[in-house]
This record gives C-alpha cells, sequence and structure tokens, in this order.
C-alpha cells in the first residue's frame, strides 16, 4: 500500500525530474521502493542513466539494480529491443543468477512465445519450488492468455502452500468476480479483510459482492460492510453512500409485506442521501438532478 | 598491592591497540567468508506451509470480529478440527529438534562449515597472539576486582602479586574475542546480529551440540537468553559512545586513560554475556526439570490451534452502523 505522503512525494519527484531538476536516481529508487508501475517514466529515465556511461559508472553495483528495473519497464512498454539488451549485458554479468533467468523468462512472456516461457518458469520452479515471483508470473502468463479458469486453479494450488499472500487473494477475488462467481470472491474478501481489517477498500468491495449476491440476509449484511467503509473513510467514499441506499432500498422492497424489524435503517439511509446531495452540490451541482431522479426511483426519501 | 606498574606507552602502541585494530579486521573478514560459505538451502516445503498457516490463523483470530459469524465458523472448522485440521497436530507428532537434527544431514554440514570457519582462524590467530605478544601487561581497569577473575584477566602471566586490575595481553585477546559482538554489529549492520553473529556463531554450534548430546535446550528460550545478552552488550556500547565523547574533550589526558576505558568496556562486554549465558542456561535447567520439551513447530501449531478455540466471535459490524451514522452527521452538519 502507498501512503498519501509517499504518493506525493512520488509526484513531486517525478515532475522534478520530468522538468529536468535532475534526482532521477532518487526517482527511480522511489519507484522501486514503493513498488509502483510507471513504466514509461522508468524506462525514459532509466535509460537515459544507463546511455551516459559517467552517470552508469557512479552508481556501482547499483547499476545491475538498475538494468533489471530498467527491463522490466521496458517489457511492460513492449520496448523489447532494449530489454532484451538489458538482459544481455545483465546475462553476460551474472551467467548463473536465477534472477536473470526470471527476467530472460518473462522476456519471452512479454514477446508473447508463452510455450517457452512456460518452459523456462517450470525449470525455474524446480531449482526452487518456492519462488513466489515465478508462481505469480505464471500466473500472470495463463489470464493473458485468457484462460480464467486455469489461472484460478494455478492460483488455488498457490494459495494452498502461501495462503498468507494477501495480494493473491486479491488477484483470485478479482478474477472470481469476473467470472461471475461471487461466493467464491466474498470468501476471498473475507480472507482480505482478516488480513488487514483496516483498509476500507476491502470492506467496500465485500460489500459489493454480498449486494450482488443478493437476498435479505447478505442485503443487510453488505449494508453494514457498507457502514463500516463509511466509518473508516469518514463518509468520504461515494461508492458506500450509494450503497447505502441501495441496500436500504433492496431491502424495503423484500421486506415488504412482512414486519418491519429494522427500525433505524431509514436514519442511516437518509443520512446517506443527504452526504451524497451534498456532495453532488459541491463537486458537480449540473448532474445533482440525476441524483434526485435515481432517489426517485430507488424510492427512498432523502 | 605496594605500588602502581608504570605501563609503558610504547606497549599501548604496539600491543593494545594492533590487536584490537587486528582481532576488529579478522571478524570483518570472517563475516565475509562465512557468508560466502553458507549454503543457500531451500526451505523445507512443510515448514513454509506452517509458517503460513500461523499467520493465516493469527490473522483469523485478530480480525476474526470483522467477519459474519457463519464465516468465521467455517474458518475456525477448517483450521482446528480433529480430523485433517490445519493447525492439528496429531499426538506425538510434534516433531523434535533433535530428531530433526538427525534426520537433516545438511544441518550438521552446515554446522560443521561454520563451525570449520571459527575455528581455523581463532586458532590461528590464538597462535599469532601467543607467539607476538605473550607476557605484556597491557592494560589496567580502572577499579578493583576480586581474585577470581586473575584466571581471566591475567591469563598467560603467572604471578600472583600483581593486582588483579592489570591485564595481560593475552586476556586482552579473549576479552577482544567475546567481547567485539556489540561492535560487529554496529559495523556490519543488525543482520548478522541475530543469526549469524560472528563471535557468536562457535558458541552457538556448541550449544546445539549440546543439545544434540541430549541436554535438552529449545531455541526459543535461548533467543531469549540471547536478547538480555544483546541489552546488555547495546548497554556497554553506549558507554562506550559515551566515553570516546568524553575522551574529545579531555583530549590532552587521552594516553593511558582511553586503553585503561576501553579495558573497562571490554571487561562489561564479556561480563554481561556470561550473566546472560547464566541466564538461559538456568532457565532450560527448571524447563528440563519440568519436563516439557515438545517441537518448536508443532508447538507452535497447537499454541494456535488453542487460542482459535478459546475466540469467542463477536461481530463487530452491527456497531458499525451507528459509527457510520455518526461519521455522517458530522460530515451534514
Amino acid at each position: 500500500m502507498v501512503t498519501k505522503t509517499e504518493e506525493t512525494q512520488l509526484n513531486r519527484l517525478e515532475s522534478q525530474v520530468d522538468n529536468g531538476g535532475g534526482g532521477a536516481w532518487e526517482y527511480l529508487c522511489l519507484v522501486r521502493k514503493l513498488k509502483v508501475r510507471r513504466s514509461v517514466k522508468v524506462l525514459k529515465h532509466g535509460l537515459w542513466i544507463l546511455n551516459d556511461s559517467k552517470k552508469r559508472s557512479s552508481l556501482g553495483p547499483e547499476e545491475w539494480t538498475l538494468y533489471e528495473q530498467v527491463a522490466v519497464a521496458a517489457m511492460d512498454c513492449q520496448s523489447l529491443d532494449v530489454a532484451k539488451d538489458c538482459v544481455n549485458v545483465l546475462q553476460k554479468k551474472f551467467p548463473e543468477s536465477k534472477r536473470v533467468g526470471r527476467l530472460e523468462a518473462m522476456l519471452l512472456e512479454a514477446k508473447g512465445s508463452w510455450g517457452e516461457a512456460e518452459k523456462a518458469y517450470s525449470s525455474l520452479l524446480e531449482d526452487n519450488p518456492f519462488d513466489q515471483v515465478v508462481h505469480k508470473r505464471r500466473v500472470a502468463m495463463v489470464k493473458a492468455q485468457g484462460n480464467l479458469s486455469g489461472a484460478i486453479d494455478l492460483l488455488n494450488k498457490y494459495l494452498e502452500t502461501f495462503m498468507a499472500d494477501h495480494d493473491a487473494w486479491r488477484e483470485l477475488a478479482e478474477i472470481y468476480i469476473s467470472l461471475q462467481m461471487y461466493k467464491q470472491a466474498a470468501f476471498c474478501y473475507e480472507e482480505l479483510i482478516l488480513s488487514q481489517p483496516a483498509v476500507p477498500l476491502y470492506h467496500l468491495a465485500y460489500a459489493d459482492v454480498l449486494y450482488t449476491l443478493g437476498g435479505i440476509e447478505n442485503l443487510l449484511t453488505a449494508k453494514k460492510y457498507y457502514s463500516i467503509t463509511i466509518d473508516l473513510t469518514g463518509g468520504k467514499n461515494t461508492r458506500a453512500l450509494f450503497g447505502i441506499c441501495l441496500c436500504t432500498s433492496a431491502i424495503a422492497q423484500l421486506s415488504k409485506g412482512r414486519n418491519k424489524e429494522d427500525k433505524d435503517s431509514p436514519d442511516l439511509q437518509s443520512l446517506a442521501s443527504a452526504a451524497l446531495e451534498k456532495e453532488y452540490k459541491q463537486r458537480a451541482s449540473d448532474k445533482l438532478s440525476a441524483l434526485t431522479l435515481a432517489f426517485k426511483t430507488l424510492k427512498v426519501s432523502s | 598491592m605496594a605500588e602502581d606498574l608504570v605501563l609503558d606507552t610504547a606497549i599501548r602502541d604496539w600491543v593494545l591497540i594492533p590487536l584490537t585494530v587486528v582481532m576488529i579486521l579478522i571478524g570483518v573478514l570472517r563475516y565475509f567468508v562465512s557468508k560466502l560459505m553458507r549454503s543457500q538451502q531451500n526451505p523445507d516445503a512443510k515448514v513454509v506451509r506452517e509458517g503460513q498457516v500461523v499467520i493465516r490463523a493469527r490473522n483469523l483470530r485478530a480480525g476474526a470480529n470483522f467477519i459474519p459469524a457463519k464465516s468465521f465458523r467455517a474458518r475456525r472448522a477448517y483450521f482446528s478440527n480433529e480430523e485433517n485440521g490445519l493447525l492439528h497436530v496429531p499426538k506425538g507428532q510434534g516433531q523434535n529438534p533433535q530428531a530433526q537434527m538427525f534426520s537433516d544431514p545438511n544441518m550438521a554440514m552446515d554446522m560443521m562449515k561454520k563451525n570449520l570457519s571459527m575455528i581455523i582462524p581463532q586458532t590461528l590467530t590464538f597462535a599469532w597472539v601467543n607467539f607476538f605478544f605473550s607476557g605484556f601487561v597491557a592494560a589496567k581497569i580502572p577499579f578493583p576486582l576480586t581474585q577470581r577473575f586473575r584466571s581471566m584477566l591475567q591469563n598467560g602471566i603467572d604471578l600472583s602479586t600483581v593486582d588483579v586490575s592489570y591485564v595481560s595481553s593475552r586476556s586482552w585477546y579473549f576479552l577482544n574475542l567475546f567481547g567485539l559482538r556489540g561492535l560487529f554489529s554496529l559495523i556490519l549492520g543488525e543482520e548478522n546480529e541475530l543469526k549469524y553473529d560472528i563471535s557468536n556463531a562457535a558458541m552457538d554450534d556448541t550449544q546445539r551440540m549440546m543439545q544434540m548430546s541430549g541436554f535438552g535446550m529449545d531455541p526459543t528460550k535461548v533467543g531469549l537468553g540471547e536478547r538480555v545478552v544483546n541489552k546488555i552488550m547495546s548497554l556497554s556500547i553506549h558507554y562506550l559512545a559515551s566515553l570516546s565523547f568524553g575522551c574529545c574533550h579531555h583530549f590532552a589526558a587521552l594516553g593511558q586513560s582511553f586503553a585503561l576505558h576501553v579495558a573497562a568496556v571490554m571487561l562489561l562486554l564479556s561480563l554481561g554475556r556470561s550473566i546472560g549465558l547464566l541466564f538461559f542456561t538456568t532457565l532450560d535447567m527448571s524447563r528440563a526439570l519440568l519436563g516439557t520439551r515438545n517441537g518448536k513447530s508443532g508447538k507452535n501449531l497447537s499454541a494456535e490451534k488453542d487460542g482459535l478455540d478459546i475466540i469467542q466471535h463477536e461481530w463487530a459490524l452491527p456497531k458499525f452502523e451507528q459509527r457510520a451514522e455518526a461519521a455522517l452527521k458530522k460530515l451534514i452538519s
């Protein structure tokens, strides 16, 4: 997770580098540390350092880290020639390295020669069956080929061993959602909530899944998870506010005719719609009419 | 003791300081050599998996109140049912470290390597010190000590009339050997301090050998003792730091007194070490008396299982509706 201060620092550094203010290496280090994906910039500034032999040699042993970073960024930008050059330099320097082997496999993957890449990855896994990066690359590769169920299988196998890896759970949840397998996705989001209970996005996604699943019980639960998202974000999350409104209206429809047990729910809903209205007034007053129309169709009061 | 000995400043320049410098250099060199020799071992599948299971179970315990009761119960059953739960350790299968050591020849091999990288340079430096620096009175510590310290501080000088606070060069070598640990952790970074510590590696292995020969020791308890040692070490390092600042002020009086202070620090370091060692051996004695010995991993798992079993699930979410209302009220107003 990248915090807000880190992001502003990164953006400031990026604009500084873009405008020729120097600090390219610091920028690249920060990108690496935060593990953010800014491949275009990394490629541009990294190459600028690598092409200048004086700057390059002043890095000392960090030079090779930069080669690796630029190679990955180049693959991401489909500048395969650059990537190939970088990998070749590394290959010459570290002929036996597994890390370079991984890069070579990734290069094959970027070229789209899936078969060869798969072969390379499996031989890497034979050497070290606990290389998490290689496992993840394989999943990504299968996913890139459009074989989502294959990706699910691989991820499940991976999670059997590395069951504390929440990024993998998140990926699995998103794949399940894209296949409309909501129950499985809900399980994954529960797992994510367990590992990081203070991240509002997971609560929100879980609530979305529950709402999509439908049924009175799930709707009630979904509403609770929208509430926790509101609490954690201080009411700044528009999606959660809409979620409260939708849930309330759906619950009201389902429990029509039955005796009403939920007494305090209209309160929360009216508060949510009031908050939405206020926000729309402030930021997008031209869309306010659309909002009131939406409220009308939902049959909720504001 | 009638009168003080006057130590030649040449002894400081040609014995005390060179010896210390050489010991530090050897320590650094040994660190890098052992780093080279350390074989990259693939972790055992079972160990990796168990570690992950423990993390996940811990997460479940900590975040239990954030998921619905049904989901929690399903997970608890998955983790701790008696048939095939992930945390369930069948009786008598808790692997004990001794058996593990015998079953894995790599472990013994690794230990041999580490031991060799310790013993060979140690023997060589000891021979070197004996050859060049035998018989010097190298330093004096600034406080009196009882006779018992004589064998520790005056190794190599067989005179019973010399005051105990004088340190012989050979003893200086030993004090350096055991006392530089804290300094190395400053020079070489913290990471080596925990596991691959230099002056400590030999010691650790001796302990493991003891373990092998049936004197049961639990690694976690050793860790505790080690932490105590580390604490004392860092205190002494602070003492050293404050002293060196002091030395800047009294540059003129640096002469002999500096050597004396260094000696005091070394003594503190080695004392701290022995206290720590004593501490955790007693711990282990008491454990041995109680007769509780168990494999580490199995214990971890079953501890997690117990933690999960006693947990009361109370869904925290209903509370959050009110809190959300409060947050929204604040936002609107």
